[in-house]
């Protein structure tokens, strides 16, 4: 299995996790259609059959929804810094900021700064409050569930909390296979001052 | 069990065509010779990837529970495994049994124990290329026309079904004339000799061989590989010691009716009788 494409120069380590173009499996391409799909769904080639349902999921759970692009980027940039995934940290702090999400709030997101420093809306930091409880190892207790739900609707903490888990499940898949941080995104990082 | 009646969407589709109704299991890939336009890089050297008694048992019954109609078998050389004549045996219990063979093996010890497959419905293809010794040899192995053209009559006479599978890259009218004279005279009638081309895909491919086939130049018949399932026996196919995932359709192999779904879902994806430019079969 050749690696996904040229320009990804780090991908031929990886060469038998990712299947590349020439290689997609048939219930795969769709996913190759309009070019390199990422490392991902690269990797999820490999079984085609767990691709084409966990791609759903997890568009529904990342993707467009009922809560606002802002807000979920807060939520997948917290909890992978918090997990440490260098990958999904990477690629969301880019797409954080295309969704309006000042240099200082990604910085605090990642842990840089603190959270303090640059958010300020009571109900983003509570909702801060409730993605380091839920992202964490400790245990989740009345109180940290009671603050959270005074500020966000039950339908809205059950979303929020399922895209920590999505999160969470690509943050250890990522930082397990050792994804490759693709270089519009290395080269974004870097203008952005941040790596 | 027959498919006419079985229920359900593979019964379906096979009945009116839309699926085809045989499922092929790749028993082994490795392979005591090692011809130059194999599919699957086999030889006496490469992993086994041996597909196991009871996972083939499986697929077979559960091939006549969906309605599948027929199974074939193949490798690798699939009488590398000393089980082999009893599994077909068995095997054909559930559906009539396609079983390709090099037939180079076939000395008297096998020979005593394929006698269990007379009179089943399991037929032998068996890989005859050229009426020549050396044209057919250069392309497969030494002495590899003389042990076919040996082991047909032996095995004919035993009462097993035997077929014979010319693989060209072209063949001239006088030269097909005298393999045809020459697998009559071994007991093979001519309705029982297939001729396809070669595929490039797999050794062909280093040998500059074969035609390039797209997945809309394969008849969709399911084939299950100790690696996954795909989309045609065409499909599980290795090039520089590496299975080729192109045709993948899905990693799970039982049951059986997810891959046959999945498959099912990719053909009612495609027009009817796409599959037919190449005749490759």
């Amino acid at each position: 299995m050749r690696a996904l494409a040229d320009d990804h120069s780090d991908l031929d380590h990886h060469s038998d996790l990712l299947v590349g173009p020439d290689q997609a499996p048939l219930l795969a391409r769709p996913y190759y259609a309009s070019g390199d799909p990422g490392p991902i769904v690269a990797a999820l080639a490999q079984v085609p059959e767990l691709l084409e349902t966990a791609m759903p999921f997890l568009g529904a759970a990342l993707g467009p929804s009922g809560i606002d692009w802002r807000t979920k980027e807060i939520v997948i940039v917290r909890t992978s810094a918090l997990a440490g995934c260098r990958y999904c940290v990477q690629a969301h702090t880019v797409v954080a900021l295309d969704a309006g999400l000042s240099l200082d709030e990604v910085r605090a997101l990642r842990t840089d700064i603190a959270v303090a420093d640059a958010f300020t809306d009571p109900r983003e930091l509570a909702l801060l409050d409730w993605v380091d409880v839920v992202a964490g190892s400790g245990p989740v207790t009345d109180d940290a569930r009671a603050a959270v739900r005074r500020r966000w609707a039950g339908h809205e903490v059950v979303e929020l909390t399922a895209l920590v888990g999505a999160t969470l499940l690509l943050n250890r898949f990522a930082t397990a296979l050792a994804l490759p941080t693709g270089p519009d995104t290395t080269a974004r990082l870097a203008t952005e001052g941040l790596s | 069990m027959t498919a006419s009646t079985v229920d359900g969407p593979i019964a379906g589709a096979v009945a009116e065509g839309t699926l085809p109704g045989r499922v092929w299991m790749y028993a082994n890939y490795h392979c005591n010779i090692a011809c130059v336009y194999c599919l699957t890089e086999s030889g006496p050297r490469v992993a086994p990837r041996v597909l196991d008694a009871q996972a083939m048992l499986d697929v077979a019954r559960q091939a006549a529970e969906l309605g599948f109609t027929d199974l074939g078998v193949t490798g690798g050389e699939i009488f590398l495994r000393p089980e082999m004549p009893d599994l077909l045996a068995e095997i054909s219990r559930h559906l009539p049994v396609i079983a390709l063979t090099n037939a180079t093996l076939f000395q008297r010890r096998l020979l005593d124990r394929i006698d269990v497959l007379a009179g089943l419905p399991v037929a032998l293809q068996i890989s005859l290329d050229r009426p020549d010794a050396d044209a057919n040899d250069a392309m497969r192995a030494p002495d590899n026309f003389a042990k076919v053209v040996a082991a047909i009559p032996e095995l004919v006479a035993r009462g097993i079904s035997v077929r014979i599978a010319t693989t060209v890259e072209s063949i001239d009218d006088v030269e097909l004339d005298r393999l045809c004279a020459l697998h009559r005279g071994l007991g093979v009638p001519d309705e029982d000799h297939v001729i396809r081309p070669i595929v490039a895909r797999g050794r062909a491919i280093d040998h500059g061989l074969g035609v390039g086939a797209v997945v809309t130049d394969l008849p969709a018949e399911l084939t299950i590989t100790a690696d996954g399932a795909f989309w045609s026996p065409f499909g599980p196919t290795v090039h520089g010691g590496l299975l080729d995932t192109d045709l993948l359709i899905t990693r799970t192999t039982a049951p059986l009716s997810v891959p046959a779904k999945a498959l099912l879902r990719l053909v009612e994806g495609q027009p009817r009788g796409a599959d037919s430019a190449l005749n490759i079969r």
